[in-house]
Protein backbone atom coordinates (compact mmCIF):
# COMPACT_ATOMS: atom_id res chain seq x y z
CA UNK A 1 0.00 0.00 0.00
CA UNK A 2 1.58 3.23 -1.27
CA UNK A 3 0.81 6.44 0.60
CA UNK A 4 1.14 9.96 -0.80
CA UNK A 5 -0.51 13.40 -0.79
CA UNK A 6 -3.98 14.10 -0.84
CA UNK A 7 -3.71 17.28 -2.80
CA UNK A 8 -1.09 18.81 -5.37
CA UNK A 9 -0.36 22.51 -5.92
CA UNK A 10 -2.02 23.93 -9.10
CA UNK A 11 -3.18 27.14 -11.02
CA UNK A 12 -7.06 27.16 -11.36
CA UNK A 13 -8.49 27.29 -15.11
CA UNK A 14 -11.32 28.87 -16.32
CA UNK A 15 -11.89 25.67 -17.79
CA UNK A 16 -10.44 21.93 -17.16
CA UNK A 17 -7.53 20.81 -14.72
CA UNK A 18 -5.50 22.81 -13.32
CA UNK A 19 -1.85 23.88 -14.43
CA UNK A 20 1.25 23.21 -12.87
CA UNK A 21 2.90 25.87 -14.60
CA UNK A 22 1.50 28.52 -15.41
CA UNK A 23 2.95 29.40 -18.79
CA UNK A 24 2.76 31.69 -21.78
CA UNK A 25 2.00 29.41 -24.93
CA UNK A 26 2.83 30.95 -28.08
CA UNK A 27 0.80 28.40 -30.40
CA UNK A 28 1.35 28.47 -33.99
CA UNK A 29 -1.38 27.51 -35.79
CA UNK A 30 0.02 27.22 -39.28
CA UNK A 31 2.99 26.13 -41.16
CA UNK A 32 3.57 29.12 -42.80
CA UNK A 33 4.40 31.52 -39.77
CA UNK A 34 6.54 28.32 -37.73
CA UNK A 35 9.62 30.73 -37.74
CA UNK A 36 8.36 33.98 -36.86
CA UNK A 37 6.19 32.18 -33.83
CA UNK A 38 9.29 30.55 -32.64
CA UNK A 39 11.41 34.15 -32.85
CA UNK A 40 8.54 35.77 -30.90
CA UNK A 41 8.32 32.77 -28.14
CA UNK A 42 12.53 33.30 -28.23
CA UNK A 43 12.16 36.92 -27.33
CA UNK A 44 9.49 36.69 -24.35
CA UNK A 45 10.77 35.55 -21.33
CA UNK A 46 9.10 32.51 -19.24
CA UNK A 47 7.46 30.95 -22.74
CA UNK A 48 7.04 28.06 -24.08
CA UNK A 49 6.41 27.13 -27.75
CA UNK A 50 3.89 25.03 -29.80
CA UNK A 51 2.54 24.19 -33.02
CA UNK A 52 2.38 22.81 -36.32
CA UNK A 53 4.05 22.84 -39.81
CA UNK A 54 1.17 22.07 -41.62
CA UNK A 55 -1.86 24.13 -42.73
CA UNK A 56 -4.33 23.66 -45.76
CA UNK A 57 -4.62 21.01 -47.64
CA UNK A 58 -5.34 18.56 -44.58
CA UNK A 59 -8.57 16.64 -44.98
CA UNK A 60 -10.75 14.18 -43.64
CA UNK A 61 -9.66 12.62 -40.03
CA UNK A 62 -6.11 14.20 -40.59
CA UNK A 63 -7.33 17.35 -40.56
CA UNK A 64 -9.99 16.56 -37.77
CA UNK A 65 -7.18 15.03 -35.52
CA UNK A 66 -5.25 17.94 -35.94
CA UNK A 67 -7.03 20.94 -35.29
CA UNK A 68 -8.23 18.52 -32.26
CA UNK A 69 -4.49 18.70 -31.39
CA UNK A 70 -4.10 21.97 -31.91
CA UNK A 71 -7.27 23.27 -30.05
CA UNK A 72 -5.80 20.75 -27.23
CA UNK A 73 -2.63 22.92 -27.38
CA UNK A 74 -4.31 25.81 -27.23
CA UNK A 75 -6.32 24.80 -23.51
CA UNK A 76 -3.46 22.90 -22.14
CA UNK A 77 -4.16 23.23 -18.14
CA UNK A 78 -0.49 24.38 -18.41
CA UNK A 79 -0.98 27.51 -20.14
CA UNK A 80 -1.37 30.60 -18.21
CA UNK A 81 -1.99 32.48 -21.50
CA UNK A 82 -1.89 32.29 -25.09
CA UNK A 83 -0.18 33.58 -27.96
CA UNK A 84 -1.98 32.38 -30.83
CA UNK A 85 -0.09 33.41 -34.56
CA UNK A 86 -0.91 32.28 -37.61
CA UNK A 87 -0.52 32.99 -41.53
CA UNK A 88 -4.50 32.99 -42.33
CA UNK A 89 -7.24 34.17 -39.91
CA UNK A 90 -9.57 30.95 -41.07
CA UNK A 91 -7.56 28.62 -38.73
CA UNK A 92 -6.82 31.35 -36.25
CA UNK A 93 -10.59 31.91 -35.44
CA UNK A 94 -10.95 27.95 -35.06
CA UNK A 95 -8.88 28.39 -32.16
CA UNK A 96 -9.82 31.68 -30.77
CA UNK A 97 -13.57 29.96 -30.83
CA UNK A 98 -11.71 27.21 -28.64
CA UNK A 99 -10.16 30.11 -26.52
CA UNK A 100 -13.45 32.16 -26.31
CA UNK A 101 -15.35 28.96 -24.71
CA UNK A 102 -12.74 28.47 -22.59
CA UNK A 103 -11.72 31.93 -20.89
CA UNK A 104 -7.81 32.12 -20.79
CA UNK A 105 -6.24 35.46 -21.32
CA UNK A 106 -5.69 35.05 -25.19
CA UNK A 107 -4.17 37.34 -27.99
CA UNK A 108 -3.96 36.50 -31.31
CA UNK A 109 -2.61 38.07 -34.86
CA UNK A 110 -2.42 36.94 -38.53
CA UNK A 111 -0.02 37.41 -41.08
CA UNK A 112 -2.22 38.80 -43.15
CA UNK A 113 -3.40 41.17 -40.62
CA UNK A 114 0.08 43.01 -40.49
CA UNK A 115 -0.05 43.35 -44.31
CA UNK A 116 2.23 40.14 -44.89
CA UNK A 117 5.14 41.78 -43.34
CA UNK A 118 6.79 39.41 -40.79
CA UNK A 119 8.68 41.98 -38.80
CA UNK A 120 5.75 43.64 -38.19
CA UNK A 121 4.07 40.80 -37.39
CA UNK A 122 6.94 39.74 -34.56
CA UNK A 123 6.95 43.20 -33.29
CA UNK A 124 2.94 43.58 -32.19
CA UNK A 125 3.10 39.96 -31.24
CA UNK A 126 6.06 40.83 -28.67
CA UNK A 127 3.91 43.92 -27.13
CA UNK A 128 0.76 41.56 -26.94
CA UNK A 129 3.15 38.80 -25.44
CA UNK A 130 3.36 41.50 -22.62
CA UNK A 131 0.61 41.99 -21.70
CA UNK A 132 -0.25 38.47 -21.32
CA UNK A 133 2.93 37.93 -19.02
CA UNK A 134 2.21 40.64 -17.04
CA UNK A 135 -1.46 39.25 -16.75
CA UNK A 136 -0.39 35.52 -16.01
CA UNK A 137 2.11 36.51 -13.57
CA UNK A 138 -0.78 37.55 -11.13
CA UNK A 139 -2.02 34.05 -10.98
CA UNK A 140 -1.70 32.47 -8.06
CA UNK A 141 -1.39 28.21 -7.45
CA UNK A 142 -3.72 26.59 -5.10
CA UNK A 143 -4.24 23.04 -3.36
CA UNK A 144 -6.15 21.33 -5.75
CA UNK A 145 -7.61 18.01 -5.35
CA UNK A 146 -5.90 14.62 -6.99
CA UNK A 147 -9.33 13.99 -9.68
CA UNK A 148 -7.79 17.26 -11.50
CA UNK A 149 -4.62 15.78 -12.17
CA UNK A 150 -4.09 13.67 -14.93
CA UNK A 151 -0.62 12.00 -15.39
CA UNK A 152 0.64 10.12 -18.94
CA UNK A 153 2.83 7.03 -18.92
CA UNK A 154 6.06 6.66 -21.53
CA UNK A 155 8.65 4.77 -22.20
CA UNK A 156 11.70 5.01 -24.56
CA UNK A 157 14.99 3.74 -25.77
CA UNK A 158 13.79 0.80 -23.17
CA UNK A 159 16.06 -1.81 -22.34
CA UNK A 160 15.35 -4.84 -20.18
CA UNK A 161 15.60 -2.86 -17.05
CA UNK A 162 12.56 -0.90 -17.96
CA UNK A 163 10.03 -3.99 -17.71
CA UNK A 164 11.80 -5.14 -15.25
CA UNK A 165 11.67 -2.42 -12.84
CA UNK A 166 11.19 1.31 -14.04
CA UNK A 167 7.81 0.39 -15.72
CA UNK A 168 6.44 -1.79 -13.22
CA UNK A 169 7.33 1.53 -10.79
CA UNK A 170 5.36 3.39 -12.63
CA UNK A 171 2.54 0.97 -12.53
CA UNK A 172 2.66 0.90 -8.89
CA UNK A 173 2.08 5.26 -8.93
CA UNK A 174 -0.36 4.45 -11.34
CA UNK A 175 -2.74 2.38 -9.33
CA UNK A 176 -1.82 4.79 -6.23
CA UNK A 177 -3.32 7.82 -8.83
CA UNK A 178 -6.19 5.78 -9.94
CA UNK A 179 -7.43 4.69 -6.25
CA UNK A 180 -6.54 8.25 -5.15
CA UNK A 181 -9.15 9.16 -7.78
CA UNK A 182 -7.01 10.64 -10.10
CA UNK A 183 -6.00 9.72 -14.14
CA UNK A 184 -3.83 8.31 -15.98
CA UNK A 185 -2.66 7.48 -19.22
CA UNK A 186 -0.89 5.45 -21.57
CA UNK A 187 -0.23 5.50 -25.18
CA UNK A 188 1.94 3.97 -27.63
CA UNK A 189 -0.48 0.81 -29.01
CA UNK A 190 2.09 -1.81 -31.02
CA UNK A 191 3.42 -1.72 -27.56
CA UNK A 192 0.05 -3.31 -26.39
CA UNK A 193 0.78 -6.51 -28.70
CA UNK A 194 0.44 -9.35 -27.37
CA UNK A 195 -0.82 -8.78 -23.78
CA UNK A 196 -4.37 -7.82 -25.48
CA UNK A 197 -5.74 -10.50 -23.64
CA UNK A 198 -4.95 -9.52 -20.39
CA UNK A 199 -6.23 -5.85 -21.81
CA UNK A 200 -9.13 -6.72 -22.63
CA UNK A 201 -10.08 -8.57 -19.38
CA UNK A 202 -8.98 -5.17 -17.67
CA UNK A 203 -11.40 -3.15 -19.44
CA UNK A 204 -14.64 -1.47 -18.14
CA UNK A 205 -16.91 -3.40 -21.11
CA UNK A 206 -16.61 -6.31 -23.42
CA UNK A 207 -17.09 -3.88 -26.11
CA UNK A 208 -13.92 -1.62 -25.06
CA UNK A 209 -11.97 -5.19 -24.83
CA UNK A 210 -12.84 -5.86 -28.02
CA UNK A 211 -11.93 -1.97 -29.16
CA UNK A 212 -8.12 -2.62 -27.73
CA UNK A 213 -7.69 -5.43 -29.27
CA UNK A 214 -8.59 -4.14 -32.45
CA UNK A 215 -6.34 -0.81 -31.68
CA UNK A 216 -3.31 -3.56 -31.37
CA UNK A 217 -4.53 -5.58 -34.84
CA UNK A 218 -4.62 -2.37 -36.83
CA UNK A 219 -0.89 -1.21 -35.90
CA UNK A 220 0.18 -4.50 -36.16
CA UNK A 221 -1.63 -4.55 -39.76
CA UNK A 222 -0.31 -1.46 -40.68
CA UNK A 223 3.13 -2.76 -40.35
CA UNK A 224 2.72 -5.77 -42.26
CA UNK A 225 0.92 -3.62 -45.08
CA UNK A 226 4.19 -1.46 -45.34
CA UNK A 227 6.32 -4.86 -46.08
CA UNK A 228 7.68 -4.43 -42.08
CA UNK A 229 8.33 -7.42 -39.41
CA UNK A 230 8.15 -5.59 -36.87
CA UNK A 231 11.36 -7.17 -36.03
CA UNK A 232 14.35 -4.71 -36.42
CA UNK A 233 11.64 -2.23 -35.87
CA UNK A 234 10.02 -2.29 -33.04
CA UNK A 235 12.43 -3.48 -31.11
CA UNK A 236 14.80 -1.50 -32.68
CA UNK A 237 18.66 -1.95 -32.69
CA UNK A 238 19.39 -0.10 -29.41
CA UNK A 239 16.34 -1.89 -27.85
CA UNK A 240 18.13 -4.92 -29.69
CA UNK A 241 21.63 -4.71 -28.58
CA UNK A 242 20.40 -3.89 -24.69
CA UNK A 243 18.90 -7.31 -24.67
CA UNK A 244 15.43 -7.05 -25.69
CA UNK A 245 14.51 -9.57 -28.06
CA UNK A 246 11.18 -9.65 -29.52
CA UNK A 247 7.88 -6.94 -29.72
CA UNK A 248 6.27 -9.12 -26.94
CA UNK A 249 8.85 -9.43 -24.64
CA UNK A 250 9.37 -5.33 -24.88
CA UNK A 251 5.23 -4.89 -24.93
CA UNK A 252 4.67 -6.96 -22.16
CA UNK A 253 7.26 -4.98 -20.15
CA UNK A 254 6.03 -1.68 -21.39
CA UNK A 255 2.54 -1.71 -20.44
CA UNK A 256 3.78 -2.82 -16.98
CA UNK A 257 3.18 0.92 -16.80
CA UNK A 258 -0.96 0.80 -16.44
CA UNK A 259 -0.52 -0.94 -13.29
CA UNK A 260 -3.35 -3.00 -12.47
CA UNK A 261 -6.53 -0.95 -12.49
CA UNK A 262 -9.60 -1.42 -14.80
CA UNK A 263 -9.06 0.23 -18.29
CA UNK A 264 -11.74 3.24 -18.63
CA UNK A 265 -11.49 3.87 -22.15
CA UNK A 266 -10.09 3.84 -25.51
CA UNK A 267 -9.25 7.34 -26.77
CA UNK A 268 -8.57 8.69 -29.82
CA UNK A 269 -5.07 10.61 -30.23
CA UNK A 270 -5.19 13.85 -28.15
CA UNK A 271 -8.82 13.38 -26.88
CA UNK A 272 -9.15 14.12 -23.48
CA UNK A 273 -10.79 11.13 -21.29
CA UNK A 274 -14.62 11.78 -19.85
CA UNK A 275 -13.93 10.11 -16.72
CA UNK A 276 -11.10 9.51 -13.97
CA UNK A 277 -9.22 6.23 -14.21
CA UNK A 278 -6.72 4.56 -16.26
CA UNK A 279 -7.20 5.51 -20.10
CA UNK A 280 -5.19 4.10 -23.18
CA UNK A 281 -4.93 6.02 -26.42
CA UNK A 282 -5.04 4.75 -29.44
CA UNK A 283 -1.23 6.49 -30.87
CA UNK A 284 1.71 5.83 -32.50
CA UNK A 285 4.94 4.90 -30.03
CA UNK A 286 7.58 7.64 -31.43
CA UNK A 287 8.41 9.68 -28.48
CA UNK A 288 7.32 13.14 -30.10
CA UNK A 289 3.86 12.38 -31.19
CA UNK A 290 3.36 10.17 -28.53
CA UNK A 291 3.60 13.04 -26.18
CA UNK A 292 1.97 15.68 -27.90
CA UNK A 293 -0.91 12.75 -28.00
CA UNK A 294 -1.02 13.01 -24.29
CA UNK A 295 -0.16 17.11 -24.18
CA UNK A 296 -3.11 17.72 -25.98
CA UNK A 297 -5.55 15.36 -23.93
CA UNK A 298 -4.39 17.68 -21.17
CA UNK A 299 -1.60 15.59 -19.29
CA UNK A 300 -0.06 18.03 -16.61
CA UNK A 301 2.95 16.13 -16.42
CA UNK A 302 4.73 12.70 -18.13
CA UNK A 303 6.11 9.96 -16.41
CA UNK A 304 8.70 8.95 -18.82
CA UNK A 305 10.98 5.58 -18.59
CA UNK A 306 13.84 4.79 -20.09
CA UNK A 307 16.64 2.02 -20.89
CA UNK A 308 19.66 3.55 -22.25
CA UNK A 309 18.73 7.80 -22.08
CA UNK A 310 16.29 8.96 -24.61
CA UNK A 311 16.11 12.47 -23.79
CA UNK A 312 12.92 13.92 -25.17
CA UNK A 313 10.59 15.87 -23.67
CA UNK A 314 7.30 17.69 -24.23
CA UNK A 315 7.49 21.56 -23.88
CA UNK A 316 4.30 21.60 -22.47
CA UNK A 317 4.26 18.62 -19.94
CA UNK A 318 7.23 18.45 -17.41
CA UNK A 319 8.40 15.09 -17.92
CA UNK A 320 10.50 13.40 -15.73
CA UNK A 321 12.80 10.79 -17.17
CA UNK A 322 13.08 7.83 -14.90
CA UNK A 323 15.84 5.17 -15.27
CA UNK A 324 16.21 1.56 -13.39
CA UNK A 325 19.46 1.11 -15.33
CA UNK A 326 22.62 2.18 -12.64
CA UNK A 327 25.09 2.96 -15.92
CA UNK A 328 22.19 5.40 -17.42
CA UNK A 329 21.13 6.41 -14.36
CA UNK A 330 24.90 7.22 -13.03
CA UNK A 331 26.35 8.47 -16.65
CA UNK A 332 23.09 11.30 -16.88
CA UNK A 333 22.83 12.48 -13.52
CA UNK A 334 21.78 15.79 -14.75
CA UNK A 335 19.19 14.31 -17.93
CA UNK A 336 17.61 11.50 -15.60
CA UNK A 337 15.35 13.00 -12.71
CA UNK A 338 14.80 10.03 -10.90
CA UNK A 339 17.23 6.95 -9.96
CA UNK A 340 14.70 3.57 -9.83
CA UNK A 341 17.97 1.15 -10.14
CA UNK A 342 17.81 0.55 -6.39
CA UNK A 343 14.49 -1.77 -7.37
CA UNK A 344 17.09 -4.53 -8.60
CA UNK A 345 19.56 -4.06 -5.77
CA UNK A 346 16.89 -4.60 -3.71
CA UNK A 347 15.11 -1.76 -2.78
CA UNK A 348 11.06 -2.83 -2.23
CA UNK A 349 8.57 -1.61 -4.86
CA UNK A 350 6.40 0.15 -2.10
CA UNK A 351 9.36 2.70 -1.31
CA UNK A 352 10.42 3.38 -4.44
CA UNK A 353 6.73 4.29 -5.34
CA UNK A 354 6.61 6.46 -2.48
CA UNK A 355 9.84 8.21 -3.04
CA UNK A 356 8.36 8.49 -7.13
CA UNK A 357 5.41 10.10 -5.40
CA UNK A 358 7.33 12.63 -3.60
CA UNK A 359 9.40 13.55 -6.83
CA UNK A 360 5.77 13.78 -8.46
CA UNK A 361 4.53 16.50 -5.51
CA UNK A 362 7.88 18.45 -5.70
CA UNK A 363 7.47 18.74 -9.98
CA UNK A 364 4.03 20.07 -9.78
CA UNK A 365 4.75 22.57 -6.73
CA UNK A 366 7.48 23.78 -9.32
CA UNK A 367 10.56 21.88 -8.71
CA UNK A 368 12.04 21.85 -12.32
CA UNK A 369 12.93 18.89 -14.41
CA UNK A 370 15.88 18.49 -15.94
CA UNK A 371 14.44 18.43 -19.79
CA UNK A 372 12.92 21.86 -18.85
CA UNK A 373 16.52 23.18 -16.90
CA UNK A 374 17.88 22.06 -20.34
CA UNK A 375 14.89 23.36 -22.74
CA UNK A 376 14.92 19.77 -24.02
CA UNK A 377 10.90 20.12 -24.54
CA UNK A 378 8.66 20.05 -28.10
CA UNK A 379 5.37 19.41 -29.46
CA UNK A 380 4.72 17.47 -32.55
CA UNK A 381 1.30 16.55 -33.77
CA UNK A 382 0.96 13.29 -35.78
CA UNK A 383 -0.40 12.81 -38.66
CA UNK A 384 -3.25 10.83 -40.41
CA UNK A 385 -2.65 11.02 -43.73
CA UNK A 386 -1.59 12.65 -46.87
CA UNK A 387 -2.97 16.04 -47.85
CA UNK A 388 -4.06 17.78 -50.43
CA UNK B 1 31.51 -11.14 -5.89
CA UNK B 2 28.82 -13.97 -7.67
CA UNK B 3 27.03 -12.45 -10.65
CA UNK B 4 23.19 -11.85 -10.04
CA UNK B 5 20.39 -12.32 -12.76
CA UNK B 6 17.07 -11.22 -12.44
CA UNK B 7 13.69 -13.17 -12.47
CA UNK B 8 10.37 -12.04 -12.65
CA UNK B 9 7.94 -14.93 -12.13
CA UNK B 10 8.61 -18.36 -10.21
CA UNK B 11 8.17 -20.43 -13.68
CA UNK B 12 10.18 -18.34 -15.48
CA UNK B 13 12.38 -19.99 -18.52
CA UNK B 14 14.67 -17.06 -18.26
CA UNK B 15 16.26 -14.32 -15.95
CA UNK B 16 17.85 -10.74 -16.82
CA UNK B 17 21.74 -10.50 -16.08
CA UNK B 18 22.52 -7.96 -13.80
CA UNK B 19 26.21 -7.83 -14.64
CA UNK B 20 28.34 -8.97 -17.79
CA UNK B 21 29.36 -12.53 -17.51
CA UNK B 22 31.98 -15.05 -19.01
CA UNK B 23 30.95 -18.48 -20.02
CA UNK B 24 31.22 -21.09 -16.84
CA UNK B 25 30.41 -18.10 -14.21
CA UNK B 26 28.25 -19.35 -11.51
CA UNK B 27 25.24 -16.58 -11.72
CA UNK B 28 22.43 -16.69 -8.33
CA UNK B 29 18.69 -16.04 -9.15
CA UNK B 30 17.32 -12.96 -7.32
CA UNK B 31 13.70 -12.16 -7.69
CA UNK B 32 11.25 -14.68 -8.09
CA UNK B 33 12.75 -17.47 -8.83
CA UNK B 34 15.91 -18.36 -6.35
CA UNK B 35 18.67 -20.71 -6.85
CA UNK B 36 21.87 -20.86 -9.40
CA UNK B 37 22.74 -21.32 -12.81
CA UNK B 38 25.92 -22.20 -14.77
CA UNK B 39 26.50 -19.40 -18.19
CA UNK B 40 27.75 -21.64 -21.28
CA UNK B 41 28.16 -18.26 -23.28
CA UNK B 42 29.67 -14.97 -22.32
CA UNK B 43 26.15 -12.70 -21.70
CA UNK B 44 25.97 -9.09 -21.43
CA UNK B 45 24.37 -7.25 -18.86
CA UNK B 46 20.60 -7.00 -19.16
CA UNK B 47 20.70 -10.05 -21.77
CA UNK B 48 18.88 -13.06 -21.23
CA UNK B 49 19.99 -16.45 -19.72
CA UNK B 50 18.23 -19.57 -20.34
CA UNK B 51 17.44 -21.41 -16.43
CA UNK B 52 16.61 -24.69 -17.89
CA UNK B 53 16.84 -26.51 -21.63
CA UNK B 54 14.11 -25.09 -24.21
CA UNK B 55 12.90 -27.01 -27.22
CA UNK B 56 13.15 -25.17 -30.71
CA UNK B 57 9.83 -24.21 -31.33
CA UNK B 58 8.78 -23.95 -27.87
CA UNK B 59 7.10 -20.75 -26.41
CA UNK B 60 9.02 -18.59 -23.62
CA UNK B 61 7.53 -17.52 -20.85
CA UNK B 62 8.87 -14.52 -18.19
CA UNK B 63 6.84 -13.35 -16.05
CA UNK B 64 3.55 -14.81 -16.67
CA UNK B 65 3.90 -13.71 -20.68
CA UNK B 66 5.20 -15.39 -24.12
CA UNK B 67 8.29 -13.47 -25.14
CA UNK B 68 8.92 -15.58 -28.53
CA UNK B 69 9.23 -18.95 -29.52
CA UNK B 70 12.72 -20.85 -29.41
CA UNK B 71 14.42 -21.07 -33.33
CA UNK B 72 16.21 -23.20 -31.59
CA UNK B 73 17.55 -25.78 -29.23
CA UNK B 74 18.96 -24.28 -26.29
CA UNK B 75 20.79 -25.31 -23.56
CA UNK B 76 20.23 -24.24 -19.40
CA UNK B 77 22.93 -21.53 -19.10
CA UNK B 78 22.69 -20.42 -22.55
CA UNK B 79 22.26 -17.15 -23.58
CA UNK B 80 18.44 -16.45 -25.34
CA UNK B 81 18.06 -14.02 -27.89
CA UNK B 82 17.35 -13.03 -31.80
CA UNK B 83 20.07 -15.74 -32.32
CA UNK B 84 17.71 -18.67 -30.58
CA UNK B 85 14.14 -16.66 -30.14
CA UNK B 86 11.65 -14.89 -32.56
CA UNK B 87 8.79 -12.82 -32.09
CA UNK B 88 5.73 -15.15 -32.48
CA UNK B 89 4.23 -11.85 -34.70
CA UNK B 90 7.51 -11.89 -37.01
CA UNK B 91 6.23 -12.65 -40.67
CA UNK B 92 7.57 -16.20 -41.62
CA UNK B 93 8.29 -15.59 -45.29
CA UNK B 94 11.32 -13.87 -44.73
CA UNK B 95 9.60 -11.68 -47.50
CA UNK B 96 9.76 -8.15 -46.52
CA UNK B 97 11.90 -8.99 -42.97
CA UNK B 98 13.47 -5.49 -41.98
CA UNK B 99 13.01 -4.55 -45.70
CA UNK B 100 13.29 0.08 -45.67
CA UNK B 101 13.19 0.62 -42.01
CA UNK B 102 11.47 3.68 -43.07
CA UNK B 103 9.80 4.07 -40.19
CA UNK B 104 11.57 4.38 -36.73
CA UNK B 105 9.11 3.08 -34.00
CA UNK B 106 10.89 4.05 -30.92
CA UNK B 107 13.02 5.83 -29.09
Amino acid sequence: MVRGPETFRGYPRPSGRPGIRNHLLVLNATGLTDAAARRIAGALPSTVFAGTMFGMGMVGRDAELHLAALSGLAVHPNCGAVLLIGADRTRLDQLIAVLDRDGRPYAALGLDEVGHDAHLLSQRSLALGAGLLRRLSAQQPQDCPLIDLLLACECGLSDPSSGLAANPLLGRVADWLVDAGGSVMLGESIEWLGTEEELARRAATPELGRALKQAVRRRLDLAHAAGLDLLGTNPNAANIKAGLSTIEEKASGAVQKAGTRPIRSLLAYAETPATPGLHFMDAPSYSPESLTGFVAAGAQMILFTTGLGNSYCSALAPTLKLSANAATAGALGRQIDFDASGLLAGRTMDDMAARLIEEIAATAAGQLTYGEIMGEGGEAISRFGEAI
Amino acid sequence: MTPIAHTVGADDMVAYLLADVAAGAEISLQGAATGAVTAQDAISVFHKIALRPIRAGETVWRGGWPIGRATADIAAGAHVHTHNLVSAHATTSGHGRHRGGGTCAHP
